[in-house]
């Protein structure tokens, strides 16, 4: 899985390697910084994102979906007990071989206080998906109305064209349905039916995973991710496809 | 907590002295891994008595008996009991030892933990490919 490879090794540094001043810059021109990549020689602001992730709430009718379904992990609290993994698996059928929502370990060298950090990951549910780009039959789409990457299992054809340009490692072949399977942010076993989080976000006894409404402004995942005081990133901002899906520690 | 530091103090102080050789290998058990109420918590005796000096009387004189597992049985073996002063909270409190609302990946290796110590995985990571 090459992929899931290269997203273990990825490194964010923080903001702590970020001036107050180069903070402040990035604020005026109206945009979040995400966090220190590659040696600090990428700041990755929120400017890849640019018209969709504004710092300001001035923004909001910019949001493409209503609601605008989003997720943050605190991953400092990932404590690896794979309840988020159980519970998915038991709410969309999830085979064992096969997985909607996984953890990754990463090591964090030369760090005093953990060695390890855990991070969890879905599909990303990206506003400029390369999965429903690449897809030849349309079986995988974006929903119009709350932009969830979705699949029809009736026109999947197994061709995997996804999962190869799937940037996050989201899908894997459901043999069983003999088509891909994804995190759909349980749109069919439990958003469709009035329920307010997902069943991974709900299972988490640490907090790790919030999910909510990126276009809301009284939703916790809108102020988490429209603040300046704490780093917050996407994993792989530079496959540019808008990720829905944020981290932060803290 | 005043008493247990001063064991630990006495202890270190009584292994300096030159009884380390004392705690010949085997002395001590391998590292259990608690599997609830959530999988893959590690606790090494190696690190607390061999790296840290502890004698065996600082946690087996009335905190945790000589039997791996049996503290998952109560329930106050959580987050919340440990903010307690129970089980492991008794020293990891941020005084005695680093508070066990800290650094959450010390001590909790995951179930990607568990399986490695346990050979359950190859290495592309845990057992899902
Ligand atoms: C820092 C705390 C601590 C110290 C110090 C300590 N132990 Fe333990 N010990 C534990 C814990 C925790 C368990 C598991 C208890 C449980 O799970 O309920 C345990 C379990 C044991 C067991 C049972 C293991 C098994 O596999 O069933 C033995 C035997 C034991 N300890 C011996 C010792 C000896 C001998 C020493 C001194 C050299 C010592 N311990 C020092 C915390 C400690
Ligand atoms: C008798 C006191 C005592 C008890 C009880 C105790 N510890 Fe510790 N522990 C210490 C001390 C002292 C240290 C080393 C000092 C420090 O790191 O703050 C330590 C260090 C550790 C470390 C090393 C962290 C690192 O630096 O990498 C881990 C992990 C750990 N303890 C886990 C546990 C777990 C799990 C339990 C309960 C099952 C437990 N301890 C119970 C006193 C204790
Ligand atoms: C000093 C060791 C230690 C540290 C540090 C620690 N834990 Fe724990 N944790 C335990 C032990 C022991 C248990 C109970 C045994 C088990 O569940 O396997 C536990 C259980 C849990 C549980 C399940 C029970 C409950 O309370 O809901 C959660 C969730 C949890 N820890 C989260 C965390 C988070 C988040 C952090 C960091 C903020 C953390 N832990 C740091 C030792 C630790």
């Amino acid at each position: 899985m090459k992929n899931l490879k290269n997203l273990d090794k990825m490194t964010n540094e923080g903001v702590d390697n970020c001036s107050v001043e180069e903070r402040r810059h990035f604020l005026k021109m109206g945009l979040t910084v995400t966090g220190v990549f590659a040696g600090g020689t990428i700041l990755s602001a929120v400017s890849s994102v640019n018209k969709v992730y504004a710092s300001t709430s001035g923004f909001v009718e910019k949001y493409p979906y209503k609601p605008h379904y989003s997720m943050i992990m605190h991953i400092e609290n990932c404590i690896d007990c794979e309840k988020c993994k159980s519970a998915c698996a038991e709410t969309n059928g999830v085979p064992s071989y096969g997985f909607r929502t996984n953890i990754l370990e990463r090591q964090v060298a030369g760090a005093l206080d953990q060695q390890r950090e855990f991070i969890p990951v879905l599909c990303n549910h990206c506003n400029l998906a390369q999965c429903t780009r690449v897809c030849p039959t349309k079986a995988t789409y974006k929903d119009p109305n709350n932009g969830i990457v979705m699949m029809n299992i009736e026109k999947c054809i197994g061709c995997l064209s996804c999962q190869l340009g799937c940037p996050y490692n989201a899908r894997y072949f459901n043999e069983e349905k003999w088509a891909v399977d994804k995190c759909t942010f349980c749109w069919e076993s439990r958003l469709s039916k009035g329920a307010k989080t997902t069943g991974c976000s709900e299972a988490c006894p640490a907090g790790v995973r919030i999910f909510g409404d990126l276009s809301n402004p009284s939703d916790r995942v809108y102020k988490e991710v429209h603040q300046m005081t704490k780093t917050v990133w996407v994993l792989r901002p530079q496959a540019g496809t808008k990720p829905n899906v944020f981290y932060t520690r803290g | 907590m005043r008493l247990i530091l001063t064991t630990i103090l006495c202890s270190s102080i009584f292994l300096l002295a030159g009884a380390a050789t004392t705690l010949a290998e085997g002395d001590y058990p391998e590292d259990i891994y608690y599997m609830k109420p959530v999988i893959g918590v590690v606790f090494s005796h190696q690190l607390h008595v061999e790296d840290n000096g502890m004698d065996c009387d600082s946690c087996h004189d009335g905190i945790f008996e000589m039997e791996a597992r049996l503290a998952e049985n109560e329930e106050s073996f959580t987050m919340a009991g440990l903010a307690d002063g129970e089980f492991c909270g008794a020293c990891h409190d941020g005084d005695t030892a680093y508070d066990a609302n800290t650094r959450c990946t010390t001590c909790h290796v995951g179930v990607i933990g568990y399986s490695r110590a346990h050979g359950l995985v190859n290495e592309e990571g845990p057992a899902h490919h």
